[in-house]
């Protein structure tokens, strides 16, 4: 696996905005390659000598015979009666005939396993280090690559280079019997060799004219193939929503589209791809001649006999294979070459350093000091926010859309690293912390819910590894999911995601709370966790969380006010400053921000439903028995 | 004629052209490559061993012009064959999707998964039927084009030869299930770990923020070793293969090269045609794998072409082109009409039991229901999903589910946000002559107008371009909110008489789900609006149903009783405790 272009273009269309992950350089890609195959030191020998053995097979079998011709002519040129000695010469090339195809069977069927087997390797070594190594990519690398960037590397690059380690195996095989190939006309005679040596520039020259012109034109087909892969998908995916509008023709025309350039940029590159073709054919036609031709002269000289013309022409013959392969595959070669340095890309991305272990207390107390944040080539989006949630304590967040809240929560959740300023869970500082020991005392929900394919109880160990089915209903009581879990035909041995049982949005984030109830850890943030569920649904969930966050410290995002109302102190934050904190019933009562909100939001309610909490001037239920509570909540500036 | 054959015939009868002339070269250049080990044999003795110059000379001409049709031909065929079956792919791709498209609604759901790989893998394997047959015959003609030369130089050997390679390629063969069954479980540990890496990426902001990740990458190394494993296993399966075939044909050779031999040394061959009897020996292998391998290729051929023929027969009668579909209800919406009450009599459905309701012309009307189950059959029934067990759905006296003029001047946006388009302009237009997107109409102030009225137009504002924005898969590029509000721009764009929306702003704060609650009625019932526009809202939330002019509850509390309507203005019906507590914030 050579020349892998470090100029690859990094992301496809469908990667998106954002700043793409690195693509390894050709030097680097290959000393990875390199490195990687060394790990397999045993399998690399192996198949580096069961393939030379099995490629030297291959390559002797014409030389052979050669002689037998040659035997044969001698044989007839003895006086027309037959020649003992050539008669004992040719039952000795044969049995060397026989032992040479014997061998090179028994040698290509142990080349072709090993080299296959290195490949398998070298790429399952590989792919688990991109797949670990973007799991736990820095969050920042991360948000500015997009989401699209990591998915395709670690789907579509890593499947391209899996697949292409049988290309290993044929690749390897060709390059080898080639070089050997060479030496064999040599040993007849260097002129001979020579004249095999002249479909080398015709090689090159159609390399040259097809390489350059190849890369971008495979490039155009594989982002127009993801653009009709996408149009495909939407349409089924919304294939009830094309419907409701009667928009049917309108997206198979689309697809039509869509799928029309695919063919149109296929097309192109089979058309450059038959030219490749016509290149090997005349290589093929020039070589051989130039062969036969030296052979003509070199016999009429009296240098070489009969036989060697007949082996080399014969070797030449068993080489059309060999060649076609090491020429066709050359732009197999370059898209796994390719896939590898996005993927190298990936892999060298090197996970935050492990920090050493801190105590934090469950649940533990939040401090905000000062936080900025902007992201990349952004205008700041938070302005300075301190606050300070007590243990045990919760904390509404709420706000316009655009406000900063989710980054706010983000900040809060150590899944983003502040511009500036500090988060302190406990005293300690998060940044002081690896995500690895953020993740242990920090559990974050977002509106973003994703059922993980596999089994209920597959899903829920996810975020429990060791925990048994006891505490796995326990957990799905605790949010309200066991009526329905206990319903699932098969309970939790059920398949639940994608293709499997489908569950409702209300469920996922079900399982999200019930999987935050497995972790027990000491700060809980839910971005809008409640939101996407439609009304009735939204009720329960908030019930759930309620459950969750009972004994926790909590930081919830809201746009349900009644969720604001049930935590323990309400913060609004307008243009990435926090402009009020206090208690629900407080900033009702002070008229300003918070009671506008809440004024829209409960104009239209029911009366009843505001309950007595919704009144100024009743006493808002405070977090009992955390006796620091009253310096805690503190807001400067 | 089973439908696989049927459509593999339509696939053939469609590219005969281009499949007769491909097959033509192909057969040129298998005849000219199976004359080269000729060409080698007839130098080596006539000029190489005779050193007669003139003959030098023609036989280096004559492998050049060997050559220059064999290329010429090779490089036709692939040409002509490939290009016909890429065509042909896009072709089914389309004629698929369409079908799908235009499924009854009240098919079932198929799998996305399936659907896909029909549309994607089996539509290119029908199409290579083109190729395969043609290469099917070229290689017949090459092996028959060695057999003739091979039984000119001597009957005996020729004919040993024939019925030799033949035997031992199906021989051969006799190893291809247990390499298929290896790769098939290859395929599978692959396609298990993929799909592992995906699902846990797809799931990755989630994963990170319950602490996820070092168990996630534990799992996946047990489905990356599991696939490694069976990726072995099917290398040594590959290896029995290539090793039996290298001794196969070794062995081949050797025999002929023994008997060419001793016919040689007895002088009834030449020289040359010993080389030429090798020669031929070595390539015959080739037409034969090519001719077993199109054969296996006609097998998934028509397992695909079986399976493209189902959908397709799934699908509607007959697939309409897009000729007579361009009738559809897209058009259908531009028909002028008298505006019409939208009526429900007696319909039971699931949950629903005998329900009677009317939504007159000119009103907005908000449906509340005390159980999600009976707001899912509602607009099951509504959006023709469903059919009702019972009673009648009426628009103007038309039943919408079957006359496509009432169903065209119907939308029932579903709750479940699809925005579909490479761009927002694309995912805003849905088509509909008169309506945003398309053609004549109001068009282009009417998206405006929309985009404003859902608290679109500053998510359309705050992206570079516009509404020429890039829009990712599944809008994975905007949130829930902005996608939300996107769907109602573009149902409001649409522009339909009636318009029936599921719970529109449940991922809104409140603000903003007051200011497009306010920008809903007034855009289909303003001033300015085209009048006798009906609007039903099927939602819980007070601010969107205090600004109906009339809310029906929904109860389905008993099912004998059948489904209790009350009706009323919002203010009214908050005095009802069922309505109060399903309005509950």
């Amino acid at each position: 696996m050579s020349a892998a272009p470090g100029t690859t273009p990094g992301a496809p269309a469908a990667a998106g905005a954002g700043t793409a992950l690195p693509v390894a350089t050709a030097r680097r890609t290959g000393a990875v390659l390199v490195a990687a195959a060394r790990a397999h030191r045993r399998t690399l020998v192996l198949a580096l000598v069961t393939t030379t053995v099995a490629s030297a097979g291959l390559v002797l079998v014409p030389l052979l015979l050669g002689r037998v011709v040659d035997a044969v002519v001698a044989d007839l040129g003895a006086t027309g009666g037959q020649d003992a000695g050539q008669q004992g010469r040719l039952w000795l090339l044969f049995g060397l005939l026989a032992a040479a195809a014997a061998g090179t069977a028994v040698f290509a069927a142990l080349a072709r396993a090993q080299s296959e087997r290195l490949g398998v390797e070298v790429a399952a070594d590989l792919r688990e280090r991109v797949v670990d190594r973007s799991l736990r990519m820095d969050a920042e690398r991360l948000e500015r690559a997009g989401g699209g960037d990591v998915a395709s590397r670690v789907t579509e690059d890593v499947e391209l280079f899996t697949s292409s380690t049988e290309l290993v195996a044929t690749v390897l095989t060709s390059l080898v019997t080639v070089v050997l190939a060479a030496a064999g006309f040599a040993a007849l005679d260097w002129r001979l060799a020579l004249a095999f040596c002249t479909v080398f520039p015709v090689y090159a020259l159609a390399l040259r004219s097809y390489l350059p012109r190849a890369a971008p034109l495979y490039a155009r087909e594989r982002a127009v193939a993801a653009e009709r892969s996408r149009v495909v998908l939407e349409s089924l995916h919304g294939a009830r929503t094309v419907q409701a509008y009667g928009a049917q023709e309108q997206q198979t025309a689309r697809v039509e589209v869509a799928s029309g350039r695919g063919v149109g940029a296929a097309l192109d590159a089979l058309r450059t791809f038959a030219r490749l073709s016509v290149s090997m054919n005349a290589a093929e036609a020039i070589g051989l001649s130039a062969l036969l031709l030296t052979g003509f002269h070199l016999v009429r000289a009296g240098a070489v006999s009969v036989g060697d013309v007949t082996a080399a022409a014969l070797l030449f013959h068993r080489l059309f294979g060999p060649l076609g392969v090491l020429l066709l595959s050359f732009d197999d070669v370059q898209r796994a070459g390719a896939a590898l340095a996005r993927l190298v890309g990936v892999a060298d991305t090197e996970p935050p350093p492990a920090q050493p272990h801190r105590d934090v207390r469950h649940p533990a107390t939040l401090t905000a000091q000062g936080l900025l944040h902007a992201y990349a080539q952004g205008a700041p989006v938070l302005h300075g926010v301190d606050l300070e949630v007590p243990a045990g304590g919760t904390l509404a967040v709420v706000g316009e859309s655009g406000a900063g809240k989710s980054t706010l929560a983000a900040l809060l959740g150590g899944v983003l690293a502040p511009s500036g300023g500090r988060v302190l869970l406990d005293g300690v500082d998060l940044a002081l912390l690896d995500p690895q020991q953020v993740r242990e005392h920090v559990a974050v929900v977002t509106q973003e819910a994703h059922v993980f394919t596999g089994t209920l109880r597959a899903d829920l160990t996810l975020a429990a590894p060791g925990a048994g089915d006891v505490e796995l209903l326990a957990a799905l009581a605790v949010v309200g999911a066991d009526a329905w879990a206990a319903a699932l035909p098969h309970g939790l041995d059920t398949r639940v995601g994608a293709g499997a049982h489908p569950l409702t949005a209300a469920q996922e984030q079900q399982l999200a709370l019930a999987r935050v109830v497995l972790r027990d850890p000491a700060l809980v943030v839910l971005d809008e966790a409640t939101a996407e569920a439609g009304s009735a649904g939204a009720r329960e969930l908030e019930d759930a969380a309620r459950s969750v966050l009972a004994g926790r410290t909590a930081v919830v995002v809201a746009h349900r006010l009644t969720q604001a109302r049930a935590c323990d102190r309400v913060a609004v934050l307008e243009h990435g400053r926090l402009v009020e904190l206090g208690t629900h019933d407080e900033l009702v009562a002070a008229g300003e921000r918070y009671a506008r909100l809440w004024r829209t939001w409960s104009a239209s309610a029911p009366p009843a439903a505001g309950g007595s909490t919704g009144h100024p001037g009743v006493t808002g239920r405070q977090p009992p028995g955390h006796p620091g509570h009253d310096r805690a909540w503190v807001v400067e500036g | 004629m089973t439908p696989s054959r049927r459509l593999l015939a339509d696939v053939l009868r469609r590219r005969r052209r281009p499949a007769l002339v491909g097959c033509l070269a192909s057969t040129v250049h298998q005849t000219c490559e199976a004359l080269v080990p000729v060409a080698i044999g007839l130098v080596v003795a006539r000029a190489v061993a005779t050193g007669d110059t003139t003959a030098i000379a023609w036989s280096v001409a004559g492998v050049l012009a060997l050559f220059a049709v064999l290329t010429a031909a090779g490089a036709y065929a692939f040409w002509t064959i490939e290009g016909a079956q890429l065509r042909e792919a896009h072709h089914l791709r389309v004629v698929v999707l369409r079908a799908v498209l235009h499924r009854p609604p009240t098919s079932a759901d198929l799998r996305d998964g399936d659907v896909l790989s029909v549309a994607t893998s089996d539509t290119r394997h029908t199409a290579e039927v083109l190729a395969l047959l043609g290469y099917l015959f070229s290689a017949s003609v090459g092996m028959a084009v060695s057999a003739v030369v091979l039984l000119r130089v001597d009957a005996l050997l020729g004919l040993g030869l024939l019925v030799a390679v033949p035997l031992l390629v199906l021989g051969l063969q006799r190893l291809a299930p247990r390499l298929e069954r290896r790769v098939r479980t290859r395929q599978e540990a692959a396609g298990l770990a993929a799909a592992t890496a995906a699902d846990l990426l797809a799931g990755l902001r989630p994963l990170r923020g319950f602490g996820g990740v070092p168990e996630a990458v534990r799992r996946y190394r047990t489905v990356s070793r599991t696939s490694r494993d069976a990726a072995v296993g099917a290398a040594g399966a590959t290896a029995a293969v290539v090793g039996a075939g290298t001794l196969a044909t070794g062995l081949l050779l050797l025999g002929t090269a023994a008997a060419a031999t001793a016919l040689a040394v007895r002088g009834r061959i030449d020289v040359g045609e010993l080389v030429t009897v090798v020669g031929a020996a070595a390539f015959l292998a080739d037409p034969v794998r090519t001719i077993t391998s199109c054969v296996q290729g006609l097998a998934v051929s028509r397992a695909s072409a079986a399976r493209v023929a189902a959908l397709l027969a799934d699908g509607p009668g007959d697939v309409p082109g897009p000729r007579s579909a361009a009738t559809g209800a897209g058009e259908a919406a531009a028909a002028p009409g008298e505006p019409a009450p939208l009526v429900l009599e007696g319909v039971s459905a699931g949950p629903l039991r005998g329900l009677d309701l009317t939504a007159a012309p000119g009103e907005v009307l908000g449906v509340v229901t005390t159980d999600t189950a009976l707001a899912d059959a509602l607009t099951g029934v509504l959006g023709g999903r469903r059919t009702p067990e019972a009673g009648t759905v009426r628009l103007g006296g038309l039943d919408p589910a079957r006359d496509p003029v009432a169903t065209g001047r119907l939308l029932v946006e579903p709750h479940a946000v699809h925005l579909l388009g490479g761009t927002l302009r694309e995912a805003l237009s849905t088509g509909t002559p008169g309506g945003a997107g398309g053609p004549g109409g109001r068009g282009p102030a009417l998206l405006e107008r929309a985009l404003t009225a859902s608290a679109a137009d500053e998510v359309v504002r705050a992206r570079p371009g516009g509404l020429d924005a890039e829009l990712l898969e599944r809008g994975a590029n905007l949130s829930g909110g902005q996608q939300q509000r996107l769907a109602l721009a573009r149902a409001l764009a649409a522009d339909r008489p009636v318009l029936v929306l599921r719970d529109p702003t449940t991922a809104l704060d409140a603000l903003t789900e007051d200011t497009v609650a306010a920008g809903l009625r007034d855009l289909r019932h303003g001033p300015g609006a085209p009048g006798g526009r009906t609007t039903v809202v099927l939602t819980t939330s007070p601010l969107l149903l205090a600004r109906c002019d009339r809310v029906v509850l929904l109860t389905a509390d008993d099912p004998r009783t059948g489904t209790r309507t009350l009706s009323g203005t919002h203010a009214e019906l908050l005095a009802e405790p069922a309505y109060a507590a399903a309005v509950l914030r």
